[in-house]
C-alpha cells in the first residue's frame, strides 16, 4: 500500500490547481472575513480565531471531497480495472487513496493556522495547538470516507455537481462560512446536526478554552459510521459490476 | 500445467449473446492469437478470462486457480486496448509503482528498454503520443514478469514500424517460456506471431489450430463467372454463392477445384478469380460450420 500512497502523493504534487481551491481560497476568505469588520458580527480577535478553524476545516474538507472523488476518473479511465489485475488488493487501493487524500487535507490546516499566527496574531497555548491541529486534520476523516463513497456512487457526469452541492451545502449549513448564530434559527437547528458543524465545533471549543463536547464527538461518530457504510456499499457495487470497472 | 482453461463460457449483454459456450485450453508456454471481426466476442472473452467480468455460465481457471487468485499471485499481466493510465502520473512513477507491487518484477530500466520508452520516464501520461501510450501499457503489463500475458488488440494504435518493434518485444517475452494470448483483427498478424490461432465469430469458436491449418481454412477466393441458371452451390470448394450484376459470385475455399468443375460443366464464361478479404473468410468459415 505504501507504493500506492507514494504514487498518489507524487500525482498530488503535480496538481497545483487543487491548492487554489483548498488552500488559497480559504486563506483569502479568512483574511477578508477577519480584517473587514462586521462580516461575521464578531469581535476582531474572536473572529480571527473562530474563522481560522472554519476556513481550515473548509479547506480540509474540500481537499478530501475533491481528491477522493477523483476515484470517478480512475474508474472511468479503467485504472481501477488495471489495478485489479495486479497483486495489490482492491481494498488497499481505496485505503491508499484515502491516506493520500488525508495528506492533501493537511495543507490547508497548516496554512490557515500559520496565517492566523503570523498575520492575525492569534495566540493559543501549546496544549491548545496540540489538540486543534489533530482535531482539524484527523477529525476530517469522515469526509475522506464521504469522498470515497461519492467517488464510487457517482458517474463522471454527476460527480462534479454532486461534489459541489455536498461540499457547499454541508459547509454553509454547518456554520463554516458564517457562524450558526448569524443564520436563521431553523437553519442553525439543522446545522447543528451536520458533521461539518460537529467537526469544527470540537476545535472552536478548544480554541476558546474548552474541550470537545460529548455531543460533537457522538454526532461525528455517527456520520463517520454512515459515510463508512456508504463507502463500503459503493466499493462493493463497483467490484461486482462491469459498468464501473 | 495449463495456463488457461475456459469451460463452457457464456456471456450476454441483455439479449445479445456476446460469448456462446466457449471451451478453450491453453498449455503454458503457448502463444495464442484470438482472431475475429468486431463483435466476435474477443474482448468479452478476454475480460472473463481475466476475471474482470463474471461469466454468465461456465468456469475460468488460470494455472489451476481462479483469475483473482492468479492475479493476486502476480501471474497475470494485461494490456487493455485503451485507458488504464493514471492521469498526471509519469511513465516512471507508474512503472516504479508496479515494480513494487509484483513479487518477481523486472527492473524499471529493463521494462523501459523492452517497450522502447527509455528517456521518457519523466513524461506525464497526458503528454505521450498514442504509440507511446500503447508502449507504456505494454511495459506496465510485462514489468511484473507475469506467467500469462494478455493483450487486447495490442497494435491497433501503432504504425507499421512500431508494430514490427512491438512484436519483436512480445516474441522476446514469449521466448522466455511465458504464455501469451492476444486478440487481433488481422490474419497476417496472427499468422506471423502465434503458435496457434483461435478464430471467434459471433461468440463461438469457428476454428482452432496452428497458423497453417487455420490459414488453409480461412484463405478463400472469389470465383466469378457469367451467371447461368445453375445450382453453383454443389460445386467443390464453394461455401457461399451470390448473383450480382448478372454474374455468379462464388466464395471458394479451393478455387482450383471450383474452376476445374466449372470448366467440366461448361460454365466457364468470363472467369475472374480474386483473393477474398478476411470478412469473406469468416463468411466461409461460418458456412462450413452449418
Amino acid at each position: 500500500m505504501r507504493a500506492y500512497v507514494r504514487l498518489e502523493l507524487r500525482r498530488l504534487a503535480r496538481t497545483p490547481g487543487l491548492l487554489i481551491f483548498t488552500v488559497l481560497m480559504p486563506l483569502m476568505s479568512y483574511l477578508l472575513f477577519t480584517n473587514i469588520n462586521t462580516i461575521t458580527g464578531q469581535d476582531k480577535d474572536v473572529a480571527a480565531t473562530y474563522t481560522m478553524v472554519s476556513m481550515a476545516g473548509y479547506g480540509a474538507i474540500g481537499a478530501l471531497l475533491n481528491y477522493a472523488s477523483g476515484l470517478v476518473i480512475d474508474r472511468s479511465i479503467g485504472w481501477l480495472r488495471q489495478l485489479r489485475l495486479t497483486p495489490l488488493p482492491p481494498l488497499k487501493v481505496v485505503l491508499g487513496k484515502g491516506v493520500a487524500a488525508m495528506g492533501a487535507a493537511l495543507l490547508p490546516v497548516v496554512a490557515l493556522c500559520g496565517a492566523a499566527v503570523l498575520i492575525n496574531g492569534v495566540r493559543l497555548d501549546a496544549g491548545q495547538w496540540l489538540a486543534i491541529l489533530p482535531l482539524l486534520w484527523l477529525g476530517a476523516l469522515p469526509f475522506a470516507l464521504l469522498g470515497i463513497a461519492l467517488g464510487y456512487l457517482a458517474t463522471s457526469q454527476t460527480a462534479q455537481p454532486l461534489n459541489l452541492l455536498v461540499y457547499l451545502g454541508l459547509s454553509i449549513l454547518g456554520g463554516l462560512w458564517l457562524p450558526l448564530d448569524a443564520l436563521p434559527s431553523w437553519v442553525a437547528a439543522v446545522g447543528r446536526l451536520l458533521p461539518t458543524h460537529a467537526y469544527a465545533d470540537m476545535s472552536w471549543r478548544v480554541a476558546f478554552g474548552g474541550a470537545p463536547s460529548a455531543s460533537d464527538v457522538l454526532t461525528l461518530a455517527v456520520w463517520l459510521a454512515a459515510f463508512a457504510g456508504l463507502a463500503v456499499l459503493g466499493y462493493r457495487r463497483s467490484v461486482r459490476s462491469i459498468a464501473s470497472l | 500445467m495449463n495456463a488457461v482453461e475456459l469451460e463452457n463460457l457464456s456471456y450476454a449483454y441483455g439479449n445479445v449473446r456476446a460469448v456462446n459456450d466457449i471451451t478453450l485450453t491453453v498449455p503454458a508456454g503457448e502463444v495464442v492469437a484470438v482472431l475475429g471481426p468486431n463483435g466476435a466476442g474477443k474482448s468479452t472473452t478476454l475480460l472473463m478470462l481475466l476475471g474482470l467480468l463474471p461469466a454468465r455460465t461456465g468456469r475460468v481457471r488460470l494455472f489451476g486457480r481462479t483469475p483473482q487468485a492468479a492475479a493476486a499471485a502476480g501471474q497475470v499481466g494485461a494490456m487493455p486496448q485503451a485507458g488504464g493510465l493514471l492521469p498526471r502520473s509519469t511513465v516512471g512513477d507508474l512503472l516504479t509503482f508496479l515494480h513494487q507491487v509484483y513479487p518477481k518484477p523486472m527492473p524499471v530500466a529493463e521494462a523501459l528498454d523492452l517497450a522502447d520508452l527509455t528517456g521518457l520516464a519523466g513524461r506525464t501520461v497526458e503528454r505521450l503520443s498514442g504509440g507511446q501510450a500503447q508502449r507504456l501499457r505494454f511495459a506496465m503489463a510485462v514489468i511484473g514478469r507475469p506467467d500469462l500475458l494478455v493483450l487486447d488488440e495490442p497494435t491497433a494504435a501503432l504504425d507499421v514500424e512500431a508494430r514490427r518493434a512491438f512484436w519483436t518485444a512480445i516474441r522476446h517475452y514469449a521466448g522466455q517460456g511465458r504464455t501469451v494470448l492476444f486478440s487481433t483483427h488481422y490474419l497476417e498478424e496472427a499468422d506471423a506471431n502465434a503458435d496457434r490461432i483461435v478464430v471467434l465469430d459471433r461468440g463461438r469458436v469457428l476454428a482452432d489450430g496452428t497458423a497453417a491449418e487455420v490459414k488453409r481454412r480461412v484463405t478463400v477466393r472469389t470465383v466469378s463467372v457469367q451467371h447461368q441458371d445453375q445450382d453453383y452451390s454443389v460445386l467443390p470448394g464453394v461455401v457461399a454463392y451470390a448473383v450480382k450484376d448478372g454474374r455468379a459470385v462464388l466464395t471458394s475455399t479451393d478455387s482450383d477445384a471450383t474452376v476445374l468443375a466449372l470448366a467440366e460443366a461448361g460454365l466457364l464464361r468470363d472467369l475472374e478469380v480474386a483473393g477474398a478479404g478476411l470478412e469473406d473468410a469468416y463468411l466461409a468459415l461460418t458456412r462450413l460450420e452449418v
